[in-house]
């Protein structure tokens, strides 16, 4: 957030303007039949089936079980990366001795692991479960092993003055300094966990905003389709403001959440 | 790795043992026990874990082995086209974002929104607009994969050095030449560490439309697989698509690799 001046915290009243405008023109485009998209619904519609599927529809049941498995994969992906990722930074045998390894299976595309974990786990939440949190763990594996690798070795000679016993080191001085890095992995983790919980609930497990958006798709009902894909992004846009907002008020540290290689 | 005068003295032998030990090798210990254990522990015929030898031999069952170089081409032509078509877009429209202010605050709820979409949630609306072809595949790419390379480029152009530009009017360059001279040389760093982080975005997302379209390429073989119930299959799929995207990261730093030199090399 911030690069664009995003929707938090100060509104920016020309963006949400020219999103207005955008509308407008679509609705336009699609009301004088502009396009040959047969398939476009105009906003108007689309507003209509919102309307239909938050009262009468299903969409906040499914958006609630979207949020909770996101949230729950990237949980258990947080406390398994960041456990790996300081035994690997901590320890350079442990690193030496497994790093490839780690390496090798992060290149798997995540999405070619869906067919595995279907054959293995079926049509499931425990599919979808497993998927993001492969899915998650790697960004902050990886982010916390580079930000405690990144550590200046005289902040070592620090911990060695005070003699910091070996857990008062990592607490004090190894963690805050790695922080930052911790946290834009932690939010890479956060997006992508939300991406393949949505594959997930298209491909495999029939709940949440990706089966609404898919028996959408497959009933020929493009307005609530598209209901569906304006709830995900906003819930992408909601996920990230609110680990925005966490971070800014339990790290007063003014840590950014930069975008990072 | 430390060098020591002596180093250079050493036997080729010595210093072979030397890389095997330090190098990245034993770092695949533990891939290859988990790949040990489990050969021993699976049947060719599981239907979830099968041994990992039988992988191999399940590409060319029933005539299927002459379908894989084909997908692979399909997947990486994709690849090619969304990530160079998203180049192009991602560092015009950054550009154009990042040097007026105005422009900025116009583009960055649209953007932001966007940006938030799941790459997944756009593809049921890309089938039903565009239907299941080519063009799909790469428009899907190039939404998912735009954004790091734009939001580098953007935030580059932001942070130009005022002076830069005002020697460029001072010089009374054109507006091509400051264009092509002075900007794009100076975010050129920038646009490719987003190209670098663009790159296995793009691959993925290309299997991932794959996958749910089954218009071709890899991800819809393995997606073939596992409809048709072929574990081994599967799995055999996923080691080549780890290949390719260790390979094609691979290809994708060399190439920025000599971009970057040839750059230093031109401003000395």
């Amino acid at each position: 957030m911030g690069r664009f001046d995003g929707l938090l915290p100060r509104l920016n009243w020309l963006g949400v303007f020219v999103m207005v405008a955008l509308a407008a023109m679509w609705e336009l485009v699609v009301s004088f039949e502009v396009a040959a998209l047969r398939f476009l619904p105009a906003p108007s519609e689309i507003a209509r089936a919102a309307h239909g599927e938050i009262f009468e529809g299903e969409l906040v049941g499914r958006t609630i079980h979207t949020v909770g498995v996101t949230l729950l994969g990237w949980g258990v992906a947080a406390v398994v990366g960041l456990a790996l990722g300081l035994a690997l930074g901590l320890s350079p045998k442990a690193y030496q001795y497994s790093m490839t390894s780690f390496e090798v299976t992060r290149a798997i595309p995540p999405i070619t692991l869906v067919p595995a974990a279907l054959l293995i786990f079926g049509f499931s939440l425990k599919m979808e479960l497993v998927l993001v949190i492969f899915g998650g763990v790697w960004p902050i594996l990886v982010n916390t092993i580079g930000g405690i690798r990144s550590i200046k070795p005289e902040l070592r000679d620090v911990a060695t003055m005070l003699r910091l016993s070996r857990i008062g080191t990592v607490r004090k001085l190894v963690l805050p300094a790695a922080l930052p890095s911790i946290v834009v992995g932690l939010r890479l983790a956060l997006s992508l966990c939300l991406v393949l919980a949505i594959v997930a609930e298209i491909v495999g497990n029939p709940a949440g905003l990706g089966n609404g958006l898919i028996s959408a798709r497959q009933s020929l009902q493009p307005p609530i389709m598209f209901v569906y894909v304006v709830a995900a992004g906003l819930l992408g846009v909601a996920l990230n403001a609110a680990l925005g907002l966490g971070v800014r008020l339990l790290l007063p540290g003014g840590h950014t959440l930069r975008e990072s290689p | 790795m430390r060098h020591h005068p002596a180093q250079s003295a050493r036997t080729g032998s010595t210093r072979l043992s030397e890389w095997l030990r330090s190098g990245p090798l034993p770092g695949l210990l533990p891939l290859v026990v988990l790949l040990v254990v489990w050969e021993l522990r699976g049947t060719s015929d599981s239907p979830f874990f099968p041994a990992p030898s039988s992988w191999w031999p399940a590409l060319f069952r029933r005539g299927q082995g002459d379908t894989i170089l084909p997908a692979v081409a399909d997947t990486v032509r994709t690849f090619g086209f969304g990530l160079a078509a998203a180049t192009i877009l991602g560092v015009a429209l950054g550009l154009s974002v990042g040097a007026s202010k105005r422009v900025g605050r116009a583009a960055g709820p649209t953007f932001e929104f966007a940006r938030a979409l799941p790459p997944a949630a756009i593809v049921p609306v890309a089938t039903l607009l565009l239907g299941f072809d080519e063009t799909m595949k790469v428009v899907v790419v190039v939404l998912a994969a735009i954004w790091p390379i734009l939001l580098n480029t953007s935030s580059a152009v932001r942070g130009l050095n005022p002076t830069l530009l005002e020697t460029a009017r001072s010089l009374r360059l054109s507006k091509t030449r400051t264009l092509f001279g002075v900007l794009l040389p100076s975010v050129t760093p920038s646009v490719i560490l987003g190209i670098r982080v663009a790159t296995p975005v793009a691959l993925v997302i290309t299997l991932l439309v794959e996958y749910l379209t089954a218009v071709n390429g890899l991800g819809a073989l393995v997606g073939d697989a596992q409809r048709t119930f072929q574990p081994a299959r599967v799995y055999a799929l996923i080691v080549i698509a780890g290949l390719l995207s260790l390979i094609v990261n691979a290809a994708v730093r060399l190439i920025e690799d000599g971009v970057m030199r040839r750059r230093v090399g031109d401003l000395r």
